[in-house]
């Protein structure tokens, strides 16, 4: 609306998105937050046997987690910013507006961590000299790992806020955000999900690096599977709090029909996935702890494959429970707030949205327009050629049949009591009808969508150059209370 | 040129705004030197490593120097997340606008980025393993410092960009973003501050005690290694006066001032004395490197302090206009808001009064998107429906409730459990007698 539209066809937006964030935090689960603990613990073990192979192990362990998580890890996490600020500007400058203090601590801690991690890895050789100065290495890592869990804690605070913005609708004040009533369950279910998750790929490695050695494998195996199995007795705690908070809670949320059903199909998935996994990873544990030098390697790895997937699944669910919303109850999706909707169904999309670049709808242009109006209204969910195309979903529909423009503007002037997890039809009648032709055109023929970063912007007209309002007056005067 | 004028977030800032200003002109500083020795490690490492084929000394050097790359890097970027979150906050109209305009470009600033960090640890971790085949590993490191050079090519045209809105209509993707009349110019102006600060930086880590024995110099002397960094630190000033005069010819006078001059021409000044002491030392035998070091660069700071001062003030100044603009537009959107909501409300009051047809909202809101009066759209029509279902509600109902598979060519129609008979009933009757 307010913002040129960058949009790419074949991976789509959602897809961006999704793809940086979910590297991003099985990266920081895995190798920040859940593994930098057992490091530590190598290192005390070493440090209490004197046997130098903990050490060393640590050390290998640790240079791994360094490269990855001061690449990849830090990047992907800028990466998110970046990308949502491509793809729905709205949201994160709103979001920015309500968090900016929670982010700036965030940022504080970032900064704690990452020099953190840079002083505990790079003195860990010159720290070897005197025990003195191994003790208090040993401190910068405990240090080190607390902040990592500090910077995941405050993340899920504003992850839960979008989920459900709680009371912050009627008090809009920062900790209202924060202590909403997901937080502590969700937090719970990240660390125990972290923390075994981490000792898995430790596990994993550990296994890589010891082949030599078989005797200090089994020894190393064994510790580590017992700590596993220590958080994850406290994961299958977490998971039941959690479906215990979530399920309620949401469904009083959601307003429409059809939620239970498709709800039911991620829940059930995830639940099988949940429980599967869980048993799966604990047998391999127990046989770890029982007899760690004779479990395959293979296993371990599937393990750690199978937690990866429950953590996928699981953002999967909090992202898919927002739907329609992307700041629950203030924006959709689409980038537009609840609010602004009696004004955009009467004046029409294109006569607010800034770069549109048709205002007027006439018997000549409708399919132009009608791209336009599906840039406005559906291009952050829908590609036309790429990931969830409307192409294919029409096809879905309609298959081999002519689409019919006026079957297509029955359905999605209906489609949010259909399919709730899409916001309701922003614009006019007039945008309706050339938004259906326009998708119906698809049927034979689709030209290249591309965004603003290809296409640019239109030349400003008379709307978009000018600080009022079509035909209104200029309010900013005659109203004096704006809020 | 008419800029488009967008409207603004509509949510009350989260500090005062002149603190805001203050936090990005500080923290974007900060960041700044942290690219600057990340950037210029990378580039002498780079010709370091170049001169080792010959002097091998120069080899040791290059390994120490990519040492601490490996750290500013990092701190490069988890400085680089203030600024950005401020950016994010004052100038969201502008900013947003100017990253989706060169989105392509700005979103791999993320792998590119990554890949070079990767390629700094490849340098970096593996410096032995290359010992014997330099062609890999030169060609690893021109690499790194190539993409090192690029990526803040790309912020530049980015922060460029979002000042100028009047440009934004005629800009189609990055490079007609960078090509725009003043980005090259300030783009070859921030590298010789590169040059300049990591040059510096340089000469006092070489002047440390223990520099010596870390580096193992078999013939080469320290000294002249120092002097080999004074030199493009001199040298790197000069560049960065006359890059400094382009720049600021070639500026658009969108946010020209007497202040913002008399700020640049005070930045200049001071870079006058530390110019006169570092020529001194270097042509004087008798004089250290080391004397005047810290004065020198106290110099150099205020010079960059007060030019982080004026940029921000250009930056005020060009868009001053625009955000006043923008703040109408946002007031009168509002406004049009809520006159539309109160109007909606009024009709929605009047057509409550009106009777209801039992049956006809639940109707609406759960199958009007699948079934049409007379098309056959996602599901069948209703007149279809009606005639198989004729005097039968009850069989609705049950369909409803737990839909088969009947059509070929159709979807599965999802089940409503969810309602209650009551309702089933009223939707039936209602489907029916319409
Ligand atoms: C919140 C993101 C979002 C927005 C905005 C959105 N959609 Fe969807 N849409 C979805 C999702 C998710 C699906 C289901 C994809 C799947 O499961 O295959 C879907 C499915 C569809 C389908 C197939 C429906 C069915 O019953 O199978 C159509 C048609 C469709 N969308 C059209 C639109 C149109 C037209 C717009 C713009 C007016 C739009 N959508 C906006 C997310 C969105
Ligand atoms: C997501 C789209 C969708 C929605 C929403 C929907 N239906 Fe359907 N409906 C279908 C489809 C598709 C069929 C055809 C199914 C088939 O033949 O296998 C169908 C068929 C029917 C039939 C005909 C069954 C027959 O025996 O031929 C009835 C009656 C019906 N729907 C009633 C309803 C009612 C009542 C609602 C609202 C509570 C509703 N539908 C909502 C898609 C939908």
């Amino acid at each position: 609306m307010d913002f040129p539209i960058f949009h790419i066809d074949f991976i789509g937006n959602r897809m961006l998105i999704a793809v940086d964030a979910i590297l991003h935090v099985i990266i920081n689960h895995a190798l920040a937050v859940g593994a930098l603990p057992i490091i530590v613990l190598l290192e005390l073990i070493g440090i209490r046997s004197k046997d130098l192979r903990w050490d060393n192990l640590a050390y290998r362990l640790l240079k791994i987690i360094f490269i990855i998580t001061t690449t990849v890890g830090a990047l992907t996490g800028v990466g998110i910013w970046f990308s949502a600020s491509l793809i729905n500007p709205a949201a994160i400058g709103s979001l920015i507006r309500v968090f900016f203090w929670g982010w700036f601590t965030e940022w504080i801690v970032f900064v704690t961590e990452v020099s953190l991690i840079m002083a505990y890895f790079l003195s860990w050789q010159s720290a070897s000299k005197s025990p003195e100065a191994k003790l208090k290495h040993l401190r910068l890592g405990i240090f080190l790992a607390a902040f990592s869990w500090i910077t995941m804690a405050i993340i899920v605070a504003i992850l839960g806020f979008m989920m459900d913005p709680g009371n912050w609708m009627t008090k809009r004040t920062l900790l209202s955000g924060l202590f909403n009533p997901m937080y502590f369950p969700q937090l719970g279910l990240r660390t125990t999900l972290a923390m075994v998750m981490g000792s898995m790929t430790m596990i994993c490695l550990t296994y890589l690096f010891t082949r030599h050695d078989l005797a200090f494998r089994a020894m190393v195996l064994r510790t580590i599977s017992t700590w596993s199995s220590a958080w994850l007795a406290g994961l299958i705690i977490a998971s039941i709090w959690y479906y215990q908070v979530i399920p309620q809670h949401m469904l009083a949320n959601i307003p429409v029909a059809f939620a239970t059903q498709e709800y039911a199909s991620w829940n059930g998935r995830l639940k099988l996935i949940l429980i599967v996994g869980l048993l799966y990873v604990s047998r391999v544990l127990w046989l770890s702890v029982k007899h760690p030098g004779q479990v395959h390697g293979a296993k371990y790895l599937v393990s750690v494959l199978l937690l990866f997937a429950m953590l996928g699944q699981f953002e999967r669910v909090r992202e898919f429970i927002r739907k329609p919303f992307i700041i629950g109850q203030y924006m959709y999706a689409n980038g537009i707030r609840v609010e602004d909707y009696p004004l955009l169904q009467r004046d029409g999309i294109l006569q607010h949205a800034t770069y549109a670049s048709i205002r007027e709808i006439t018997a000549d242009n409708q399919v132009s327009a009608g791209r336009e109006v599906f840039e406005q209204a559906c291009t952050r969910c829908h590609t036309v050629n790429g990931v969830n195309s409307i192409r294919g979903q029409l096809k879905n529909m309609y298959g081999e049949k002519p689409w019919q423009s006026e079957a297509i503007a029955a359905y999605v002037e209906n489609m949010h009591g259909a399919r709730y997890f899409m916001p309701p039809f922003p614009g006019n009648k007039a945008e309706l009808d050339a938004l259906s032709v326009y998708l119906s055109s698809l049927q034979k023929r689709a030209a290249a969508f591309n965004g603003a970063q290809t296409n640019g912007i239109p030349k400003p007209d008379k709307i978009s150059a000018s600080t009022f309002y079509g035909t209104l007056p200029n309010l900013a005067n005659t109203h004096g209370d704006l809020q | 040129m008419t800029p488009p004028i967008p409207r603004d977030i509509p949510l009350p800032l989260p500090a005062p705004e002149g603190f805001l200003e203050i936090l990005l002109i500080v923290s974007f500083l900060i960041h700044i030197l942290f690219v600057h020795l990340m950037v210029g490690g990378s580039l002498f490492s780079l010709v370091c490593q170049i001169r080792g084929l010959k002097s091998p000394d120069y080899e040791k050097l290059a390994y120490r120097i990519m040492q601490t790359v490996t750290v500013n890097k990092s701190l490069a970027v988890v400085m680089g997340v203030a600024p950005l979150l401020v950016i994010n906050t004052l100038y969201a109209p502008q900013f947003y606008a100017s990253s989706a305009l060169i989105g392509d470009m700005w979103m791999a600033v993320i792998p590119l980025v990554t890949v070079a960090f990767l390629l700094a640890y490849a340098h970096k971790f593996w410096w032995n393993h290359f010992i014997n085949i330099p062609e890999l590993h030169i060609g690893i490191a021109a690499l790194e410092t190539g993409l090192f050079l690029f990526i803040p090519l790309i912020f530049m045209t980015n922060v460029n960009l979002m000042l100028f809105p009047e440009y934004w209509p005629q800009v189609k993707g990055f490079f007609s973003a960078m090509l725009l009349p003043n980005v090259l110019q300030r783009y070859l102006h921030f590298i010789s501050a590169t040059i300049l600060f990591s040059s510096l930086f340089f000469v006092w880590w070489s002047g440390r005690k223990s520099f010596q024995n870390e580096v193992g110099f078999s013939r080469l002397r320290v000294i002249s290694v120092r002097r080999f960094f004074y030199a493009f630190a001199f040298g790197a000033t000069v560049f960065q006066i006359l890059t400094g005069l382009v720049v600021f010819a070639s500026l658009p006078p969108q946010g020209m001032s007497w202040g913002f001059t008399l700020l640049l021409m005070l930045g200049g000044l001071l870079v006058l004395p530390a110019m006169w002491w570092m020529w001194q030392n270097l042509t004087h035998p008798g004089h250290l490197l080391d004397d005047r070091l810290k004065e020198i660069t106290a110099c150099f700071v205020c010079a960059a302090i007060i030019m982080g001062i004026a940029r921000h003030d250009y930056r005020e100044n060009a868009l001053a206009d625009h955000k006043s603009a923008i703040a109408e537009k946002t007031a009168n959107y509002q406004a049009a808001v809520k006159d539309a909501r109160e109007q909606a409300q009024l009709t929605a009051k009047t057509q409550e009064s009106q009777t209801l047809v039992p049956g006809e909202s639940a109707f609406n809101l759960n199958c009007a998107a699948c079934h049409h009066p007379t098309l056959t759209t996602v599901g069948p029509a209703l007149q279809e429906i009606k005639e198989i279902y004729a005097n039968n509600p009850a069989g609705i109902t049950a369909w409803t409730k737990a839909p088969g598979k009947k059509r070929p060519d159709t979807m599965k129609m999802p089940g409503f459990s969810q309602l209650s008979d009551d309702e089933l009933t009223a939707i039936s009757q209602y489907l029916l007698s319409h």
